[in-house]
């Protein structure tokens, strides 16, 4: 098999036609365990094997993609002969030379190594933590693993073979008081580390009893407030609030946004300080190189407030002429890869969190996520958890809230950055139909001011 | 495919095998040019197998027997319970028309003229526009068969359209998105009437005015509707959430629990449609039938698990994708249209917004059918006009209460997506904040 694939590779790069070539073949195995309500509601192992041939001519792409690897050499004349179709001015590719190079998969646990039988022995556990208990009316458990070899070759000459291994773990409690459906819970994940799934319990039961407080929690009314994210909701807060506008497709063909993202130009205080990089190690949104075969990078974003870097693709680096960061990832062998962040940080700056909190005299301080949301300069995010903030201390539960806010204003509104940065490596961003792409966000504690809130 | 279902037979007392393979080929334009012209070939496997009520799921886009019968084996020894029986096939005098041969077959060059088109209208009157466009087209064919003897074959043909346009002025960017699908070709008619709302909504968006105050009247248009109300609504009537208690609506049938004007249901026997279906995906026959009758709450929508542990009747709502087991999922969704001309339901607010799209919705509490999103594209009515755009707005309240009272249901009803008809709703039931 190992050696059919090399030869597909190679004997389908040999097809000529178009401005440059690549193929890229994957083998995927996962594990998915769910739990709702009172029982298992799902459990598969998937396996499954494929490819994608694209092509870039005059100015745009073709792309064919395929189960059936031994139709390689079909497909890839199929994406020249789409590439064709294109009628704009192409554009020299930066030259990317890296060669022959394998990777093997991090793994501290690897969760291939862990039984069926442990595995929902494990997730069987938290499941009898949450259910039965006053007013829940069941659990949300979602799990799963997933080993991901990617074998990627181009006509630059680049051979790269990369394996990755993802686990993730999602936990709610739904709790009711026979009207309302209420929920709480919290996503964890890692690169090949199955550690992070055991020894829950003390999450399990806060959760349980988080869920239970938000019955008698009430609804905030909508307006504008000072807020304090914790490390979790604030990761989630700079992916939307600033990292969808830094991925260069955005801008590159367009020349409003280009002036309004211009380099230099000032998006926050002195203290801000944002950075995204498949560089950083050891983390879901980690590689090596990304899936068009360029080294990864850590960029910086925004430095003392400023605009500093954007995230690149082959064609966006090349067009803009500005360095490829390699932020091109596909989720699957189905999609082609599109500019998305990796690992992104609002970097500590050297405030206490208490020194924060002592300073907030009427506010909210709102704490994990639900999901979020950008597009172009407006963004939303919503919490899991929100209190009030009264002189300084954290008082009463609300319901959660949703946050909403525009990049040329909330960025410049951040008045406090702490000093305790933590990653959260439980969510998964959506682009282009690409979801759910591993990534992971950090943060310190920030305080926003002048924030739009609503309940929901 | 004969050496899995000799194991399924001698290793089950029920089994189901459910394989697709479907063909897809999209046209990309971005800011105004052809960017990425794809072409997509997917196939796979499915099996439930059940014994003493205990169910096995397993899927594969693997064409090798052997591996994937060493995967059932494992996961049988962690079955789901599920006390369901799979159906015998049962005969349908009349089909729904799903599949055009013809929709596949258009070429690439007509397709990149009609984006052309609607483009080249969009950019004469708003040179400053940028259009990302596209087509998508679908070929699929999917067998089901169990060990009751049902075998059914389903081929669908699927084309969609798409426009968003962006102007960016200042640091003011707007954003208008519409498209449809069908099973016949989005065909020249369809997409100047899409390419033509875009054009009214972009004229009227290009002034930025002040959002009023909260409890003002809200007209939501029916994408307005659909993304804010409707589809946390929705998930309240998932037979699934009915089932584990996690709706409100379990055991509430025949309870009022909405204005008395809203009657909603649920149709897969509308021809062309792409969310229509002759069977469900579990070989159930699919029929049309009432979610909401003037108020009061009829029937959630089913599949057989939810069905049977719902204690209720399926509805033939089971869909599935290869990787997953089947759930409950609507088929075109319909509410019925009321009396009022949309213009005259504009004429007589003296205050409020017209809403027609949101970002955000969808994140949050769901299940008790609350919403809030940020108001991504909404309009000032003033003394009985539109006057202009506004921003930087959150939308935020319960579907239930939302529609609880309402003031106004339009005359004229829209298609969303293919799938989906609604009208122009007014409530005061909702919070704005700004």
């Amino acid at each position: 098999m190992e050696k059919d694939i090399k030869n597909i590779i190679s004997d389908s790069l040999k097809i000529n036609g178009g401005e440059y070539r690549e193929i890229r073949i994957e083998e995927n195995n996962s594990t998915r365990i769910t739990y709702r309500g009172d029982s298992r509601e799902n459990i598969s192992i998937n396996s499954g094997i494929g490819g994608c041939a694209r092509v870039y001519s005059n100015g745009g792409w073709g792309f064919s993609s395929f189960n059936d690897i031994y139709q390689s050499k079909n497909k890839m004349a199929e994406a020249i002969s789409l590439s064709k179709l294109n009628s704009s001015k192409s554009i020299d590719f930066q030259k990317n030379s890296v060669g022959k190079v394998l990777l093997p998969a991090r793994s501290i646990k690897n969760p291939k190594n862990i039984s069926l039988n442990e595995k929902i022995n494990i997730l069987e556990h938290y499941k009898d933590l949450i259910v039965n208990k006053k007013n829940i009316n069941g659990c949300e458990i979602s799990y799963g693993d997933l080993e991901r070899k990617v074998i990627f070759s181009d006509t630059l000459g680049n051979e790269i073979e990369q394996s990755f291994i993802h686990v993730i773990l999602r936990i709610s409690a739904n709790s009711t008081d026979g009207n309302e459906m209420l929920q709480s819970g919290f996503s964890i994940g890692s690169l090949g580390d199955f550690n992070i799934v055991e020894n829950l319990d003390k999450e399990v039961n806060e959760c349980v009893a988080k869920a239970q407080k938000l019955i008698n929690a009430k609804k905030i009314e909508g307006k504008e407030s000072t807020v304090i994210l914790d490390q979790i909701l604030a990761g989630v807060f700079v992916h939307e609030a600033f990292g969808h506008l830094s991925e260069a497709d955005n801008v590159y063909e367009n020349e409003r946004l280009k002036k309004i993202l211009k380099l230099g130009t000032k998006f926050g205080n002195k203290d801000l300080n944002i950075t995204d990089g498949a560089k950083i190690p050891d983390l879901r949104g980690s590689y090596e190189y990304d899936d068009e075969g360029t080294p990864s990078t850590k960029t910086p974003l925004i430095r003392d407030g400023e605009l500093v870097g954007r995230l690149h693709s082959k064609e966006t680096a090349s067009k803009m002429n500005e360095k490829n960061t390699g932020n091109a990832r596909a989720i699957s062998y189905s999609y082609p890869p599109i500019v998305r962040m990796t690992n992104t940080i609002i970097e500590n700056s050297t405030n206490n969190i208490k020194d924060i909190l002592k300073d907030t005299k009427d506010g909210l301080y709102v704490k994990n996520w639900y999901g979020g949301m950008t597009q172009h300069e407006m963004f939303t995010f919503s919490s899991a958890e929100t209190y009030k903030i009264e002189n300084g201390e954290i008082k009463e539960t609300f319901r959660p809230v949703k946050l909403t806010g525009n990049l040329f204003n909330t960025l410049k509104n951040i008045d406090g950055i702490a000093d305790d940065l933590m990653i959260n490596q439980g969510g998964g961003c959506g682009k282009g139909g690409q979801m759910p792409l591993p990534v992971s966000n950090g943060s310190p504690h920030i305080r926003i001011n002048n924030c739009l809130v609503s309940s929901g | 495919m004969e050496k899995i279902k000799n194991y399924l037979s001698g290793k089950f007392d029920q089994y189901e095998i459910y394989s697709s393979q479907s063909n897809s080929k999209s046209i990309s334009f971005e800011s105004n040019s052809l960017k990425e012209i794809s072409s997509k070939q997917s196939q796979g496997t499915a099996i439930r197998g059940i014994k003493n009520s205990d169910l096995t799921f397993a899927s594969t886009s693997s064409t090798k027997a052997d591996n994937f019968i060493k995967v059932i084996e494992e996961l049988s020894g962690y079955p789901i319970f599920a006390p369901i029986n799979f159906p015998e096939l049962a005969k349908k005098d009349i089909q729904v028309q799903l599949y055009s041969s013809d929709t596949y077959e258009f070429p690439n060059d007509y397709l990149i003229d009609q984006i052309k088109l609607s483009r080249d209208k969009i950019l004469k009157l708003f040179p400053d526009a940028l259009c990302d466009s596209g087509f998508n087209l679908i070929e699929s064919e999917s067998k089901l068969e169990n060990s009751n003897g049902l075998e059914i074959v389903t081929k669908q043909s699927y084309s969609g359209f798409y426009v968003s346009v962006q102007i960016i002025n200042n640091k003011d960017m707007l954003n208008i998105y519409d498209g449809s699908s069908s099973s016949l070709i989005i065909n020249k008619d369809q997409i100047t009437i899409i390419t033509e709302k875009i054009i009214k909504y972009l004229k009227l968006g290009q002034k930025i005015v002040d959002p009023p105050k909260s409890g003002c009247s809200v007209v939501f248009t029916p994408s307005g509707l659909l993304q804010s109300i409707i589809s946390p609504l929705l998930v309240s009537f998932n037979g699934s959430n009915i089932a584990k208690n996690l709706s409100k609506l379990t055991n509430k049938e025949n309870n009022k629990i909405l204005d008395e004007k809203i009657c909603i249901y649920d149709d897969p026997s509308i021809d062309y449609s792409p969310a229509s279906k002759n069977y469900d995906d579990e070989g159930v026959p699919s029929q049309k039938f009432d979610l909401i009758k003037n108020g009061k709450f009829i029937s959630g929508y089913y599949d057989l698990k939810s069905s049977k542990e719902a204690k209720r009747q399926t509805t033939g709502s089971a869909g599935r994708s290869i990787n997953s087991q089947p759930t409950p999922t609507t088929s075109n969704i319909f509410m019925e249209k009321g009396k009022d001309k949309l213009d005259n339901i504009i004429k007589s607010i003296d205050d409020g917004i017209l809403i027609d799209s949101l970002l955000g919705a969808g994140q949050g509490n769901e299940l008790s059918g609350d919403f809030s999103a940020n108001i991504s594209l909404g309009y000032r009515i003033k003394n009985g006009k539109l006057i202009g755009r506004i921003k930087n707005t959150m939308l935020s309240g319960n579907a239930f209460d939302a529609l609880s009272k309402i003031n106004h249901l339009s005359l004229e009803t829209e298609n969303i997506f293919g799938t989906i008809n609604l009208p122009y709703l007014c409530t005061n039931n909702v919070e704005i904040s700004s």
